[in-house]
């Protein structure tokens, strides 16, 4: 085998070698990014849901970041808990479809409301309206990032 | 909200536990990359080594003074296949065949004779980027091709080992078994099969080197390492004597109920032996006391450091000598005090490779200190260049100066007024040698094997020897002729 | 129980999905692809002296594959996570290059007119694994299937361990596989998908009480209260049960070892994994004194060389393959010296493709594949850390340990860190139902890591009004 050949065969090998560890580079880069973007803001998200008014949990003034889907009731399983005894298990999922948002009332036992007028299946719901839930009064709010 | 906080915070952990898992895989993965990497990769087992030997030349095997012992010819059809010096060398040399695979030398260093990459790390890592060079070497042997194959002819049709070495540097010049056999007519591929079939079938067990692998009653022979570990542990010195010796030379010392016979010297009469004198007409009842007063402790430990109890280190693999089978409540694992007094004469339970016995000889030889027993000295490559193995130390057994009492007390052996009468065969004319014959009864009422280990000249020891003839009758009748025989040969030839 | 969180079923979608670019996507496809190419041009070179690709076709349809994933993707719009295939398709083609390099012949198929050897049924398999993970990652709205019905996905699974270990063909002593017509798969592999998602719905379900309602065991140790712990405990036992007298002890610690992550996940008790340990060797050591078969396999691994040419001649050729390869490896195509025109390791293509790798492409080679497990096991934890819902957020973690732990198992059996197992290294080995099932995780995970269309930016308000705006106000 000629020494042309040879190098030919170990300069196309440590190429490849190179070029894995380059691929796996971006890829960790770009998986560092992500967590360093999330660390540093963690608020950043769809949208945000302000506790307007609450009788207990959850406490008046907190806000929640919203994803794609939220599911609000009593459960302690929910994104958003909402502790209030007007309030079923599963009352209420906030979802985010498209480029809107959109309520639906999960046959709750005392019903959901959306700027006072109460939700029948689905509705859509804008920034700045406001969703009640036995006591607890919470507003739908831009996300940040 | 109870339960602490919700799992997507946990995550980290689990993230934690499976790098560290993924780090000890790594590790894992340099241990046998880097770390075994070499001695893997130039194992005779060794996949691209087998390939490798299967079709490329492989190099010469040399003797001491240059002369071939091993080279490679074509057939017909451009396959290649080995052709051996002689027959004598059969054992440590070995075979290489591509249907027998290999043995001995051919097999120890098939990465070496065959080219794969060897050398240090750095070498060997640079070596796979440059095109495939012809990385055969050579093997430099310290085996000398007229002594082998003298010792081949003087034992004849007994079947037995010799082995000589140099105690300075622990060189082995011979390394001789017998029934021999002829190596060339296995490698050979027109002829390998039948002849690999009749040696497999013949009883006296031809492919067997029993310079290595070969583990024999020792018989008196033996005694030097008890005097070894008497000396060293200060349990015995050159001025012992044991009152009760010269009474039971007549009815044989009782020890727990068990009669220590003695038979070879009448002549001594009724004085108490030293150890040069007990040496010398091989007392068994002073060296039974002498071993009980040492212990079994004691005598492990020295024997350890000879070797005993473990493969030896040697380019070839080699069967570990024993003191005893073991298991037993008495330290060193001897049964009780009988098993300990026969031990300390070499009867009992202890079995020895000629390999290890002459190591015996040697570290007596080399003032205290066993050296390493080699058969390989240099690696030549194609181009000429010399790659020395350096000798290496297996430890100082004796400090120089109870050595000294153990070269007067076999230097007796064989040249004392006595010993010679025992042993005087061993003589070199001219030359002071030293040495201790052996009888090793073996239980069935056969024929005693005959042993001799020795060492000469005495004074200035340039070579040590070990030979063992199975069924030999009593040490000085065979063993120590022909051991004599062999250290004139060699100390003749030397300028 | 009425429909519940998650569900995505009510809003549908107005009008078609709005395609989205995925540049970070593209780029890495591209890197991987370039790699891969030039892999391939170094085997096609050991191979045939000439600078060609080993394999033009199949590197140019495996390519072909990944941007249609990707084009797929982009088309449908969702904003899913743009690592995770190409860190699959990474695996993937690396596992595809050792399948082109290994003999064709050592296993062939007939399908139809063609005759398929190694190489191309991995490529074959690989391209269906797109195909169902590019499916699976645009189709999966609703997780309510998932959660719901808990029970009937356990009893399926089961089902399926069980007709494997009725009517299974045996290969090498175990019955692992199922044959329907010229189709052979092995089942436990879905299991371990059908599983993590009964345990993370379970876990999810139960979480509050497995933590907070302890029953206390002795001193200061509690243990979750049994009649919760119940139905999962006899879940994973029957489940452990079953592959252990098939003897697939390999899946057996994959499972075990998914399930206390997931337990840990769920209470955030250390107790629990420590006892889960402590059962976990009990077991073992159980195992180890009833079947023969497990002792031999502990044998081999703490001294193979002790029966060189018998149990132990696998791992042996497997270490020295590792060996041979030192740091930077022969070279794709330039290692692994036949013995008897067959490759030195045996089932080298299905139990030891690391080794194959080790061999040709070095520890470097080695530590690439290691860490492109790492890169999607830390995307999976990742999305598992951003779900807001237990449920999805235990889904995700159990889906990502089943990948990084199964990695972790057979390299480690590989490296004689413990001892061997039968399952297969994720994307690499050979093994159709292998690369199914990873693809439904991958699939899954990438359903999981769907975060909506992005927000439109809020409207800029008209010029006048800006004008009147006092400078430095709020915009």
């Amino acid at each position: 085998m000629d020494a042309g050949l040879n190098l030919a065969l170990w300069v196309l090998r440590f190429a490849f070698l190179a070029l894995l560890w380059i691929a796996l580079a971006l890829m960790a880069r770009a998986l560092l990014r992500d967590v360093r973007a999330a660390s540093r803001d963690p608020a950043a998200s769809l949208g945000r849901l302000v506790v307007v008014a609450s009788s207990g949990q959850p406490a008046p003034g907190a806000v929640f970041a919203l994803d794609a889907v939220t599911t609000l009731g009593r459960d302690l399983g929910s994104s958003v808990v909402v502790d209030d005894p007007y309030a079923s298990a599963e009352h209420a999922v906030l979802t985010f479809r498209g480029r809107a948002w959109y309520v639906e009332d999960l046959r709750s036992t005392n019903g959901t409301q959306v700027n006072g007028a109460p939700v029948v299946g689905v509705t859509t719901l804008a920034y700045g309206d406001e969703i009640r839930i036995g006591d607890v009064r919470l507003r739908l709010e831009r996300g940040r990032g | 909200m109870t339960a602490g906080r919700p799992p997507a915070e946990r995550t980290w952990a689990l993230a934690v536990v499976l790098v560290l898992a993924f780090g000890i895989l790594a590790a894992g993965s340099s241990y046998w990359q880097v770390i075994r990497a070499d001695e893997l990769a130039s194992s005779p087992t060794d996949a691209a080594v087998l390939a490798a030997a299967r079709t490329v030349v492989r190099g010469k095997i040399l003797d001491r003074d240059g002369r071939t012992l091993a080279s490679s010819r074509r057939t017909a059809d451009g396959t290649p296949y080995r052709v051996y010096a002689d027959p004598a060398l059969s054992h440590p040399v070995g075979y290489a065949s591509a249907l027998y695979g290999s043995a001995g030398l051919e097999r120890a260093y098939t990465a070496a004779l065959t080219g794969a990459p060897d050398g240090d790390p750095l070498t060997r890592f640079f070596a796979k980027f440059l095109p495939p060079a012809d990385r055969r070497s050579d093997l430099q042997t310290s085996l000398s091709l007229p002594l082998q194959r003298l010792a081949v002819r003087l034992l004849g049709d007994d079947r037995g080992a010799v082995v000589m070495l140099d105690p300075r540097s622990g060189e082995v010049l011979v390394l001789a078994s017998t029934p021999a056999f002829d190596a060339s007519a296995i490698a050979d591929p027109a002829t390998a099969t039948a002849t690999f079939d009749a040696l497999r079938e013949d009883g006296a067990s031809p492919l067997l080197d029993r310079a290595v692998l070969g583990r024999y009653v020792p018989g008196s022979a033996f005694k030097i390492v008890t005097a070894i570990a008497g000396l060293g542990s200060g349990s015995v010195s050159r001025e012992t004597r044991f009152v009760e010796q010269p009474a039971s030379e007549e009815d044989g010392l009782l020890v727990s109920g068990y009669r220590v016979r003695d038979g070879h010297h009448p002549f001594t009469g009724t004085t108490a032996l030293d150890l040069v004198e007990a040496t010398e007409v091989s007392c068994n009842i002073w060296y039974a006391l002498a071993g009980l007063r040492t212990g079994g402790a004691n005598l492990d430990t020295f024997a350890r450091r000879l070797g005993f109890g473990s493969a030896l280190p040697f380019d070839l693999p080699t069967a570990p000598s024993q003191l005893t089978n073991g298991g037993g409540p008495l330290p060193g694992g001897f049964l009780d005090d009988v098993e300990l007094a026969s031990a300390a004469y070499g009867q009992g339970e202890v079995l020895t490779t000629p390999l290890q016995m002459a190591l015996v000889a040697a570290a007596v030889a080399n003032g205290g200190e066993l050296m390493e027993p080699r058969l390989v000295t240099a690696l030549v490559d194609q181009g000429g260049r010399r790659t020395p193995i350096d000798p290496r130390s297996m430890g100082r057994i004796l400090d120089a100066s109870a050595n000294t009492v153990l070269v007067e007390a076999m230097t007796r052996a064989v040249e004392g007024t006595s010993g010679r009468l025992f042993t005087g065969g061993a003589r070199v004319p001219g030359i002071l040698t030293a040495g201790k014959s052996g009888t090793a009864e073996i239980g069935g009422g056969g024929e005693p094997h005959s042993w001799f280990i020795g060492f000469a000249p005495a004074d200035a020891p340039t070579v040590a020897i070990a030979v063992v003839v199975e069924g030999g009758g009593r040490g000085g009748t065979r063993a120590a002729p022909l051991a004599g025989r062999m250290l004139r040969a060699y100390l003749e030839a030397q300028p | 129980m009425t429909g519940f969180a998650g569900d995505l079923r009510a809003p549908a979608l107005p009008g078609f999905p709005r395609p989205r670019p995925r540049p970070r996507e593209l780029g890495l496809l591209v890197a991987v692809v370039v790699a891969l190419a030039v892999g391939s041009l170094s085997l096609g070179l050991e191979r045939t002296g000439r600078l060609e690709p080993a394999d033009l076709p199949a590197l140019a349809l495996f390519a072909g594959g990944l941007l249609t994933a990707h084009g797929v993707l982009v088309l449908a719009g969702r904003r899913v996570d743009e690592i995770l295939l190409p860190a699959a398709a990474f695996l993937g083609g690396i596992g595809l290059l050792v399948m082109e390099r290994l003999p064709q012949d050592l296993l062939v198929q007939e399908v139809g007119p063609w005759t398929l050897g190694l190489g191309s049924l991995q490529l074959a398999w690989l391209g269906v694994a797109l195909a169902v993970a590019t499916a699976i990652a645009v189709a999966l709205r609703s997780d309510r299937w998932l959660r719901l019905y808990k029970y009937t996905w356990a009893a399926g699974g089961l089902a399926l361990l069980a007709l494997t270990f009725v009517f299974g063909s045996e290969v090498n002593g175990s019955r692992l596989t199922l044959q329907v017509g010229p189709i052979g798969g092995q089942p436990s592999e879905l299991l371990k998908v059908i599983l993590v998602i009964f345990f993370a719905a379970y876990l999810a379900e139960n979480r509050a009480l497995l933590a907070d309602l302890r029953v206390r065991l002795v001193g200061a140790i509690t243990v979750p209260p049994l009649p919760y712990l119940a139905p999962i405990g006899a879940m994973l036992t029957l489940a452990l049960g079953i592959v252990v007298v098939q003897r697939d002890l390999g899946a057996a610690l994959l499972f075990y070892a998914v399930f206390l992550g997931l337990l840990f996940l769920a209470t955030g008790r250390r107790t629990d994994v420590a006892l889960g340990l402590v059962l976990f060797a009990a077991g073992f050591g159980l195992l180890a004194l009833l079947f023969p078969h497990v002792q031999g396999r502990i044998a081999v691994w703490l001294d193979p060389w002790a029966d060189p040419l018998g149990d132990g001649y696998q791992l042996i050729q497997a270490l020295h393959a590792f060996a041979r390869g030192g740091l930077v490896g022969t070279g794709l195509g330039a290692g692994l010296p036949e013995i008897g025109g067959r490759p030195p390791i045996p089932a080298v293509h299905t139990d030891f493709p690391l080794a194959a790798i080790g061999e040709e492409l070095g520890m470097t080679g080695v530590a690439a594949v290691l860490a492109a497990y790492l890169v999607i096991v830390g995307r999976g934890l990742r999305i598992a850390a951003a779900a807001r819902d237990d449920f999805r957020a235990l889904l995700a973690a159990g889906l990502s340990l089943v990948v990084g732990v199964q990695a972790a198992i057979i390299a480690g059996g590989n490296l004689k860190l413990i001892p061997l197992t039968g399952i297969t290294l994720p994307f690499v080995s050979y093994g159709g139902s292998s690369l199914l099932a990873n693809a439904i995780v991958v699939g899954m995970l990438l359903a999981l890591s769907d975060r909506g269309a992005a927000p439109l930016a809020p409207p800029r308000p008209p010029r006048l009004a800006r004008l009147r705006r006092s400078p430095g106000g709020p915009s």
